[in-house]
């Protein structure tokens, strides 16, 4: 059962990852000219390092939200107010809410990162829907439909851009690694891979351990596939998204204005839930590796 | 075997390539959100959540002193409770002691004044009882006295003779004797 499970999770992302370069790769063969471009745009290179698009969102964002922050804590007084409060509840609420998966000692070291992953996902998708983004910027018109395309949108929404995802997915994986290490020591952490689990004698546990060895190196895989298919989930959904969006706006260019709008609040709420569930997922990553003793959780990575 | 080995990664490498070229990850811009990313969220970390960490974090030692004081405070409040029953109760059974002394005081009181009175009144009725018996005497005598002279003078208009002392003496005693009889 346990091995069926890791291999589901092993096959999982893979399949992810080869079914969605196929789809890609099958709708770029299709279209010549898809919807949104795949790629983010570089605006300013400098040297071998280029700002893109999806880069100046991710900044815009960040800012702000710093300076909400800022503005926030401005004048802290005993009994919050107005956006004080505001800031208060996201951060409290978000703080209860991971204390309750993870536990208190994990979240007071944690929290940083997962309210950060949260919050900054959860805006920059959100900031993603507002009109202007994708639409405004460098482009050509079509000589036979007499349309105008977008080439190098000023504006991409950050998270429809790999490399982006990808980042944040990285640094989760090298903060995953401290925080194991850390908690468990590296004998600690080698023996939560592949030290057999349970009580067994004789024969068995020669067995066992021939296993768990065998399963330790498929964990180490579904491990080294975890940032891979947190950044291709969320890639995926917002550059679907933002597609979707961008194709029913022209397919109509009279009603333009009116067709995207209920895909509008459906963007809304995956811009939320995709932020939730990468937060989620990094918070329950760590805690599987981070936790002590052997919970019946533990043993199902 | 190895030559398979090398053509699988070769393989591999080279769908790995085209993933990335095609959805346009290089290893700069990789890098810069990287950079990007890690420098904004310790920024988040440092000027957005420590701030409101450190409040929510006294405000919950407040909250968590508030409670043990209000828990100090429900303990000395059932303590003084406890003494001020304590206390209410020594003065019930004090008041009703003392209560009960003034009951027993103002009995005794009461049984010795009815007896002084008694003792008083009988000592008045004694006293008068007394007085009417002088004067009972006092009054029989004279009317002895009286009578006797009547006597004496009826007897002497009725005879028309002179009586003598003898006699007068006699009948004098005569008739006290008849009265007291």
């Amino acid at each position: 059962m346990l091995d069926k499970m890791r291999n589901r999770c092993f096959l999982f992302p893979f399949l992810t990852l080869f079914g969605g370069v196929a789809l890609a790769t099958s709708a770029m063969a299709s279209e010549s000219e898809p919807a949104l471009p795949l790629k983010p745009a570089p605006l300013v290179q400098i040297g071998g390092f280029a700002i893109t698009n999806s880069m100046l969102v991710t900044w815009f964002v960040a800012a702000a939200i710093i300076i909400f922050a800022q503005v926030a804590t401005r004048n802290i007084r005993a009994i919050p107010t107005g956006i004080q409060n505001f800031w208060e509840w996201l951060v409290e609420s978000l703080y209860n809410f991971l204390e309750g998966i993870i536990g208190r000692e994990l979240v007071s070291k944690t929290f940083w990162f997962f309210a950060t992953i949260f919050i900054f996902i959860l805006f920059v998708n959100w900031f993603g829907l507002i009109p202007g983004v994708g639409t405004i910027g460098w482009g050509h018109t079509d000589p036979a439909s007499g349309v105008f395309h977008i080439d190098r949108p000023l504006l991409r929404g950050g998270n429809a851009d790999l490399n982006m995802t990808t980042a944040m997915a990285a640094v989760f994986f090298v903060l995953w690694f401290v925080w194991a290490i850390q908690a468990q020591g590296v004998g600690g952490f080698l023996k939560h891979l592949f030290a057999p689990k349970g009580e067994t004698s004789g024969i068995l546990k020669i067995l066992m351990l021939f296993i768990f060895f065998a399963v330790g190196w498929l964990e180490v895989i579904s491990i080294l596939f975890r940032p891979i298919a947190l950044s291709f989930r969320l890639f995926g959904n917002i550059y679907a998204g933002e597609s979707m969006l961008e194709t029913l706006s022209s397919m109509m260019p009279a009603l333009a204005w009116l067709i995207p709008i209920p895909f509008y609040f459906l963007e809304v709420l995956v811009g939320f839930v995709q932020a939730l569930v990468f937060m989620l997922l990094t918070a329950v990553f760590t805690l599987l590796i981070a936790q002590h003793g052997p919970g019946p959780e533990g043993e199902h990575t | 075997m190895s030559v398979m080995i090398l053509a699988a990664s070769e393989s591999l490498a080279d769908t790995v390539r085209q993933t990335a070229d095609t959805f346009g990850w290089t290893p700069q811009m990789f890098f810069s959100q990287v950079v990007s990313f890690v420098i904004m969220a310790l920024l988040l970390r440092r000027f957005a959540y420590k701030p409101i960490l450190a409040v929510l974090e006294e405000r919950r030692r407040a909250i968590e002193e508030g409670q043990l004081n209000a828990e100090k405070i429900k303990k000395e409040l059932a303590e003084a409770e406890k003494r001020y029953q304590e206390i209410v109760a020594k003065a019930n059974a004090d008041a009703q002691k003392m209560i009960d002394e003034a009951r027993e005081s103002a009995a005794h009181l009461s049984e010795r004044k009815q007896q002084e009175a008694i003792a008083a009144a009988e000592q008045i009725i004694a006293k008068a009882r007394e007085a009417a018996a002088i004067e009972h005497d006092r009054t029989m005598e004279s009317l002895k006295r009286e009578l006797g002279r009547l006597v004496v003078q009826t007897t002497a208009k009725v005879t028309e003779k002179v009586l003598t002392p003898e006699d007068q003496r006699r009948l004098q005693e005569e008739a006290a004797r008849q009265l007291a009889g």
